[in-house]
C-alpha cells in the first residue's frame, strides 16, 4: 500500500555483514572482558511482499539480527538499509520516522499490550506517536484497523484482561498495521498460541500480506508454522547463516547437516506406526556462544564432521539457483537418507473427514454470514 | 433444552489394551474441580476420569483453558485450598489422595510423584544455585548428608546429559540455556526415582533439536525406571512421538480417548479432527489452514449440551443434548453424537 519508491525498487531491508556482540562481561574498570557475538557477518535482503523465515535453535541470534534488521539495535559491524536507506549510525531521532517502515510483534501476547490501555488507545498509539492520521480520524482508523485483524470495532473500549490470547495476538498486529509499516518482524508472532487460534492468526497474516503487500521477516523455531508461511528461509547456527533458499529448497533439499538435524527433529502428528526414522538428530548441547567453536562451528555435533572441519570458514557457496549453504563439504555428504525425509502420512478416510470438516465449516460460515449481515467481523 | 438422562459413561478401566499388563499406577475417577472466586464459580474440570499404568505414557492434549493443568494440579493437591474444590476419586497405587493430610502430600510430592513445569525458569528459584536445588529435593526424602546429596545430584545431571555437570551445580539457573534449564527440572523431579511423574508442557519452550533431546531422553529414562508419566501438551507432534496413550480435553472434559495410534488414523471427535486440520502440514503447500472457527467457551457458563457445538461444523439437532463419553469402536471413546465419524465421508 505504502512502498516507497526505494522499496517498491530494491529490498525493504538490506543488512551487509552485520554483526552484533555484546559485553557480556566487564572489568572493575568498565573495560569490556568478554564478548558474545550474538550475530556474526550476516547478509541478508527482504523483497517487498515476501516472507523471509529465520529458523535455528534458541540463542542462535535469531531475535537480535531481526532487531538489527530494524535497527532497533545498533550493529557491532556492517551496514543496515531500510528503503534504500542507509540507517547504520541514524540518530534516535531521525530513525523513529524511518522505523514506521517496519514494525515488529512478539511472541507474548500478555506482555506485549498495556494492561492499562484500552485496545483502541494501544493502537492509537502509534497514530499519535508517529502523527500519521489526524487527530479526528483516529476513532476510525482504529474501527478499520480492528476489522482488519477480524475484531469488532466495538471492543475498542475493553482491556487486554477481556481478551483470550489469540484476539491478543490480533491486537498487536493491529497496532504493528498502524503505522502502515513495509515490513513486519514476527518474532515467535504465533508461538504462544494453541495450533487451532494459531491457524487463524496465520490465516490472517497471510490475508494481510496480499492485501497490503507486507513482507515479513518471520523468525520462529516451528518449521511446521514456517514450511506453511515462508518463501524463503534462512537457517541460523551461533550466529551465523548456515544456509539459506528457498522454502521448496530448505525443505525438499537441504544441504547443510544442521538443517537436515532440524528438519529429522520435527514432531509428525501421524501414527507411531508411520514414524519415521530419526537418522540425522543432533546430540549435545549448543555450545556456549561465548566460544563458539574454531572452523565450522557445528563441528562439535555434527553427524558428518572431519578433522579438516575444524579449520574451515564458514562462507556460503551459493549454487546458481540462489540456494546457499555454509558447510565445506556438503558435495560430498551422503544423500539425505530417504528414511528421515519429512512425510506425512494419513490415510485417504482421513482426508475424506478433514475435508468434510472444511466443506461443513464453509457453509456454516456462509449461512451465518446470510443470517447476520450487519454484524461485521464476527 | 433439558437434558433427558444422565450420561452413562462407559467404563475407562476398558480402556489401553495394549498396557495391560502393566499395573495401574494412577486411577483418576471423575475428577471434578470448581473455582470459586469472589462470586464467580468455575469449573475447570468436569468428571474427568482415566488411568496411567506403569511404564506407559499418557499425553493430555487440548487447547489452553481445557483444564489440563489444573487437573495435574488436582492429582498433585496443589491447587489453593480456599477456592478450588475438588471432588471425585484420585488413587495412587491405591491411596486415595484426596482424604490424604498435607504433610503425606508434601512426603509425596517430590519423591514418589513428581512434576515437571512448563517454564524452567520459574519454578527454578533464580536466587539459589542448580546444586542448593537440587540438595534441598534430595534432603527432603532421603537419608542423605549434603556431600551424597551432591553426589546424587551430579549423577542426576549427568544422567539428564548435561556438560560438566560439577561446575553447572554451582551455577544459578540464569546461567543456563532453556534447554538445560528443563533438564535440570527433570532431573530434580526423577532424582528420587518416582513412580508417576506429571509433565506439563515439558517441552513448550524448548526448540525442537532439544525438544527432540528432552523427549527421547523422558523416554529413555522411563525404560530405566519404569515410571507412569502423565505428559500434558498442547502439541499433536509431541502427543504423537511420545505417548502411548492419549485423552483430548476441551472445556473441563475429555472428549476422546484411546490409543495414540488410533487418534491419529482416525479420530472419533470433531474437536480432534478440527485440531489435526489446523496444523501446518509438512508435505504439501496449502494456501489456507483449516481452522477452528471461534474460541473456547467460558467456563463460568458453559453451554448446555455439547461443549463443542458453537464451533463444530458436524452439530445437528441433538446436540443440544449432552453427549456422553461413549465407547465408539474397541478402547476408542469420544463424546459425539454423531461418532463413529466413518458416517460423515462418503
Ligand atoms: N542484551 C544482551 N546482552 C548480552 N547478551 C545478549 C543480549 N541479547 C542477546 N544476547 C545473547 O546473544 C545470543 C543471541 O540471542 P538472541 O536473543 O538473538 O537469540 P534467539 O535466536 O532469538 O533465541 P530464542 O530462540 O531463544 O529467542 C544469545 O547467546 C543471547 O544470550
Ligand atoms: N486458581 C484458579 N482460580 C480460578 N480459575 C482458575 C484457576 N486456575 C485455573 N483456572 C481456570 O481453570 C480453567 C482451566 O485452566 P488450566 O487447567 O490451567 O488450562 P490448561 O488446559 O491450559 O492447562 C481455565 O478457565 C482457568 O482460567
Ligand atoms: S563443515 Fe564439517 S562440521 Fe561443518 S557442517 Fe560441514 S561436515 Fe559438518
Ligand atoms: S455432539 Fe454434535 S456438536 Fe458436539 S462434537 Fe458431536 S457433532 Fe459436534
Ligand atoms: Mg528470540
Ligand atoms: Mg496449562
Amino acid at each position: 500500500m505504502n512502498a516507497t519508491a526505494a522499496a517498491a525498487s530494491g529490498p525493504i531491508i538490506e543488512v551487509r555483514n552485520v554483526a552484533k556482540s555484546f559485553v557480556v562481561k566487564r572489568s572493575v574498570f568498565g573495560r569490556p572482558l568478554a564478548r558474545l557475538a550474538a550475530v556474526d557477518d550476516v547478509s541478508l535482503a527482504l523483497k517487498p511482499g515476501e516472507t523471509l523465515a529465520i529458523v535455528g535453535e534458541s540463542g542462535c541470534g535469531k531475535s537480535t539480527l531481526g532487531r538489527l534488521m530494524m535497527r532497533l539495535i545498533e550493529p557491532t559491524a556492517g551496514q543496515v538499509l531500510i528503503a534504500g536507506r542507509d540507517v547504520t549510525r541514524m540518530s534516535h531521532g531521525a530513525m523513529r520516522e524511518q522505523r514506521r517502515h517496519v514494525q515488529l510483534i512478539f511472541q507474548d501476547p500478555y506482555a506485549s499490550l498495556n494492561p492499562r490501555l484500552t485496545i483502541g488507545q494501544t493502537i492509537a498509539e502509534p497514530l499519535m506517536l508517529q502523527n500519521i492520521v489526524p487527530a479526528s480520524q483516529r476513532p476510525k482508523r482504529v474501527a478499520e484497523l480492528l476489522e482488519m485483524v477480524g475484531l469488532r470495532p466495538e471492543l475498542a473500549n475493553r482491556y487486554p484482561h477481556e481478551f483470550s490470547g489469540g484476539q491478543r495476538q490480533r491486537v498487536v498486529i493491529a497496532r504493528a498495521l498502524a503505522p502502515e509499516p513495509d515490513a513486519i518482524i514476527c518474532d515467535e508472532a504465533v508461538s504462544a498460541l494453541d495450533v487451532s487460534i494459531q491457524a487463524q492468526v496465520l490465516n490472517l497474516l497471510k490475508d494481510l500480506q496480499k492485501r497490503l503487500g507486507l513482507a515479513y521477516v518471520f523468525i520462529s523455531h516451528d518449521l511446521g508454522v514456517v514450511k506453511h508461511i515462508a518463501d524463503r528461509v534462512a537457517v541460523m547456527y551461533l550466529g551465523k547463516i548456515v544456509e539459506i533458499g528457498t522454502a521448496d529448497e530448505i525443505f525438499g533439499a537441504p544441504r547443510h547437516p544442521y538443517t537436515r538435524a532440524l528438519l529429522s527433529a520435527i514432531t509428525v502428528a501421524a501414527p507411531p506406526s508411520l514414524q519415521r526414522a530419526r537418522a540425522a538428530r543432533l546430540h549435545g548441547d549448543l555450545p556456549s556462544p561465548l566460544s563458539p567453536p574454531e572452523g565450522c562451528r557445528l563441528h562439535t555435533r555434527c553427524p558428518h564432521a572431519r578433522p579438516a572441519c575444524q579449520t574451515v570458514d564458514m562462507s556460503l557457496d551459493v549454487e546458481p539457483s540462489g540456494h546457499a549453504n555454509a558447510c565445506a563439504f556438503w558435495r560430498e555428504l551422503p544423500p539425505q537418507d530417504e528414511a528421515s525425509r519429512i512425510r506425512e502420512p494419513r490415510n485417504a478416510k482421513l482426508e475424506l473427514l478433514f475435508g468434510a470438516f472444511e466443506a461443513m465449516a464453509a457453509e456454516t460460515a456462509a449461512s451465518a454470514a446470510a443470517k447476520d449481515a450487519p454484524v461485521a467481523g464476527g | 433444552m433439558s437434558i433427558s438422562t444422565a450420561p452413562t459413561e462407559t467404563s475407562p478401566t476398558r480402556l489401553m489394551r495394549a498396557g495391560e499388563g502393566a499395573p495401574t499406577v494412577l486411577d483418576v475417577r471423575d475428577l471434578r474441580v470448581t473455582f470459586s472466586n469472589d462470586g464467580r464459580t468455575v469449573t475447570a474440570v468436569d468428571g474427568v476420569s482415566f488411568t496411567v499404568r506403569k511404564g506407559r505414557t499418557l499425553a493430555i492434549v487440548g487447547e489452553s483453558g481445557s483444564g489440563k493443568s489444573v487437573t495435574s494440579l488436582a492429582i498433585m493437591r496443589l491447587l489453593p485450598e480456599h477456592s478450588a474444590r475438588i471432588s471425585g476419586s484420585v488413587a495412587f497405587e491405591g491411596r486415595e489422595l484426596l482424604a490424604e493430610p498435607k504433610s503425606a502430600m508434601r512426603d509425596l510430592r517430590g519423591d514418589r510423584m513428581a512434576m515437571i513445569f512448563q517454564e524452567p525458569m520459574t519454578s527454578l528459584n533464580p536466587s539459589y544455585t542448580v546444586g542448593e536445588q537440587i540438595n534441598e529435593v534430595i534432603l527432603r526424602h532421603r537419608p542423605f548428608t549434603k556431600a551424597q546429596a551432591t553426589e546424587h545430584g551430579i549423577a542426576m545431571l549427568r544422567l539428564v546429559r548435561i556438560p560438566s555437570p560439577e561446575q553447572r551445580y554451582a551455577q544459578y539457573p540464569h546461567n543456563l540455556s532453556g534447554g538445560m534449564r528443563q533438564r535440570v527440572m527433570i532431573a530434580m523431579a526423577l532424582a528420587c526415582d518416582p513412580e508417576l511423574l506429571i509433565a506439563d508442557e515439558p517441552t513448550t519452550a524448548l526448540d525442537v533439536t532439544i525438544q527432540a533431546q528432552v523427549l527421547d531422553l523422558m523416554r529413555e529414562l522411563q525404560g530405566k525406571t519404569g515410571a507412569a508419566i502423565i505428559l500434558i501438551t498442547h502439541d499433536l507432534g509431541v502427543v504423537a512421538e511420545a505417548s502411548d496413550d492419549v485423552i483430548v480435553m476441551y472445556a473441563g472434559q475429555v472428549v476422546e480417548q484411546c490409543s495414540v495410534e488410533d487418534l491419529f488414523t482416525f479420530p472419533q471427535h470433531p474437536y480432534t479432527v478440527g485440531l489435526l486440520g489446523s496444523l501446518p502440514r509438512l508435505d504439501e503447500k496449502r494456501d489456507r489452514l483449516v481452522a477452528i472457527t471461534g474460541t473456547v467457551p467460558d467456563m463460568a457458563e458453559p453451554p448446555s449440551g455439547c461443549r463443542f457445538q458453537a464451533r463444530c461444523p458436524f452439530r445437528i439437532e441433538k446436540c443440544a443434548e449432552t453427549p456422553a463419553l461413549a465407547e465408539i469402536t474397541a478402547g476408542h471413546f469420544s463424546r459425539c453424537w454423531r461418532a463413529p465419524l466413518e458416517t460423515l465421508v462418503p
